[in-house]
């Protein structure tokens, strides 16, 4: 019949046209979505790029290695750099250890039950808290129980409390992705579990334990808020690059922040764009090591690319 | 010689077993010193400098020669940069994680993924000096605003720092749902974009709540990118671009004048526990997510 058959071509028409309303929308989304992520590259590329605009010139090889001044201009940044890695490699000794402990307990060893869940509830915990609240725990225990004073070794183990929990977690991410088949066919082949563990299971998850323990590295490189009220924000004067590590350790990112709104030299926009851009290097170049020894170690022990 | 080695090897295996135990109980040995150490630094402000906690709590006025360290300023002022950021920071985030998960094609991802990573890594303080010498002058020259600190400063600061957490974690919530859905979807003739907006955020709501909770405990916690543009004025935020200052950076500004049992200290430690008490709860928020999805 004519009406009926008028009445569908009407109706196909407006189907016709929700289908192109609707494949504009999901153009048009299609089109937001990509612009927004590329916003977060753009905006990550002017960073950088003004950071190397900012701190370009600042950088000289008295500043790198220089020491700082307290009230006049021309002071650098060598102690701070040394604190930074010292702190770090201290931090790392303490941390690394107990992380790949606990998370090789809980990834391979813990059956479901209340002493995991408390560990893990913990883990959480402690991985939310705030780093200056860590940093007033610092103070609380290393400075004022044990009257320390700010210590390179106090603000190391303030920081250790801080990344425990994530190195944990890439400890038993990095288990988690080492095939069961492996730990098969070595209790197959009569291994004992911890055998196994450090002579299967570790190396083949080396890769990506390095990657992760690089990547929190760089994060511990970069910290601050824990560090003001543990390291403290003073190098030793007479020997700055003192290895004791009970003595004042202020670092590269401390060092910025404090130049920024305590000190009185002149030339504070001068130290605050280079120490700015040294940190921001440091994180590309922590980033970079990263992944390529990341990659070559799961090359070298499992044969495989990562 | 045999029975030996066995034996040999089931100590071994024994020590391990007790050493890995060791370590993992020093979580928990760690975790309950902080919270008891800080429940009994940070509760001095009420029971030796008899302060009530309704007052710390509500009370705008922050002096301590006055002997009222109220700490309604602080509250109000992390409250006000913290949804900043999220409101920001959260839908933009979410729409980066959708898009990594279900339009980015490999090649995108292989460079997006990386660069978050980095933001991830930069320092507190360098965000913090970024936002001192790009965004305070970009404020100041094109608002009223007569320095440029604030809290839209601080908030957008935020809002890029929450970033990488946000969009990691939805772009896991996205990916943890089960093909079927979109399959289904997409086989009923809906568009991808249809898909996203009535199928897949609806299923991934409660990865995504947990996304946005953990975003909020970042910028909670967040202190030095924040200290160095928010202005640190004790008063609560009158606009957009009024100086103010929060829970963090009060510690941070305030701490190093404070001595050793002193009032300021006191109040200063009662700021901590309650930013730990905020990030318990957090957690705990986390969990019933969860459990919601489990």
């Amino acid at each position: 019949m004519p009406a009926t058959g008028a009445l569908a071509s009407h109706e196909s028409l407006a189907a016709t046209r929700s289908v192109r309303g609707r494949k504009i929308a999901d153009m048009a989304a299609t089109v937001v979505l990509w612009v927004m992520a590329s916003s977060i590259i753009v905006m990550l590329a002017a960073f950088i790029g003004y950071m190397i605009y900012l701190g370009g010139s600042a950088i000289s090889i008295p500043f790198l290695f220089g020491t700082p001044k307290e009230t006049t201009a021309g002071g650098g940044i060598g102690p701070e750099i040394y604190n930074s890695f010292y702190i770090l490699f201290l931090t790392l000794a303490f941390t690394v250890p107990i992380a790949l402990a606990a998370g090789v307990y809980l990834q391979e060893y813990a059956r479901p039950g209340l002493f995991r869940s408390i560990v893990q509830f913990s883990a959480e915990s402690l991985a939310t808290i705030p780093s200056i609240v860590m940093g007033l725990f610092g103070l609380l225990v290393f400075v004022y129980l044990f009257k320390w004073k700010f210590t390179a070794l106090g603000g190391a183990l303030t920081l250790t409390l801080l990344n425990l929990p994530a190195l944990m977690r890439v400890t038993q991410e990095a288990l988690a992705s080492v095939p069961d088949t492996l730990r098969e066919a070595s209790m197959g082949l009569g291994g004992t579990k911890w055998q196994t563990i450090s002579r299967v299971v570790l190396p083949s998850a080396i890769g990506r334990l390095t990657t992760g323990v690089v990547l929190v590295a760089g994060r511990i490189f970069g910290e601050t808020a824990a560090l003001i009220f543990t390291a403290g924000l003073s190098v030793p004067f007479n020997n700055p690059y003192d290895l004791d590590p009970m003595r004042p350790a202020e670092t590269l990112a401390v060092h910025l922040w404090y130049t920024h709104s305590e000190s009185i030299v002149p030339d504070v926009d001068r130290i605050g764009n280079g120490s700015a851009l040294v940190l921001l290097v440091m994180v590309l170049v922590f980033n970079l090591v990263a992944r390529l020894l990341g990659r070559r170690l799961t090359r070298h022990f499992t044969g495989r690319d990562a | 010689m045999i029975a030996l080695e066995a034996r040999r090897s089931r100590r071994a295996e024994q020590f391990a077993l007790g050493v890995l135990r060791l370590a993992a109980a020093s979580v928990i040995l760690a975790m309950a010193a902080l919270l008891g150490y800080l429940a009994y630094e940070g509760t001095k402000t009420f029971y030796v400098d008899k302060f009530p906690l309704a007052q710390f709590l509500f009370s705008p006025t922050f002096s301590v020669d006055q002997n009222h360290p109220g700490a309604a300023v602080f509250i109000v002022g992390t409250l006000a940069v913290t949804t900043f950021a999220i409101v920001i920071g959260g839908p933009f985030g979410i729409a980066v994680g959708v898009f990594l998960s279900e339009i980015a094609p490999a090649r995108m991802n292989q460079i997006l993924k990386p660069a978050i990573e980095v933001m991830v890594g930069i320092p507190s303080v360098v965000y913090g000096w970024l936002g001192l010498t790009l965004l305070v002058p970009l404020i100041r020259t094109h608002t009223s605003s007569p320095s440029g600190f604030g809290l839209a400063a601080a908030g957008v600061v935020l809002a890029i720092m929450i970033l990488p957490t946000v969009i990691t974690l939805s772009e896991d919530a996205f990916r943890s749902l089960p093909p079927a859905l979109k399959e289904g979807s997409l086989a009923l003739g809906a568009t991808r974009w249809q898909t996203i907006v009535r199928v897949l955020l609806p299923s991934a709501s409660s990865g995504l709540a947990v996304a946005l909770i953990l975003g909020i405990a970042r910028a909670v916690g967040e202190t030095l990118a924040i200290q160095m543009v928010i202005g640190n004025a004790t008063q609560f935020p009158s606009g957009l671009f009024s100086p103010t200052a929060a829970l963090t950076t009060e510690i941070v500004t305030d701490m190093p004048g404070a001595t050793e049992g002193s009032q300021l200290e006191h109040a200063l430690f009662s700021m901590a526990l309650l930013l730990l008490v905020i990030a318990m709860v957090l957690i705990v928020c986390v969990r019933f997510a969860l459990r919601k999805r489990a």
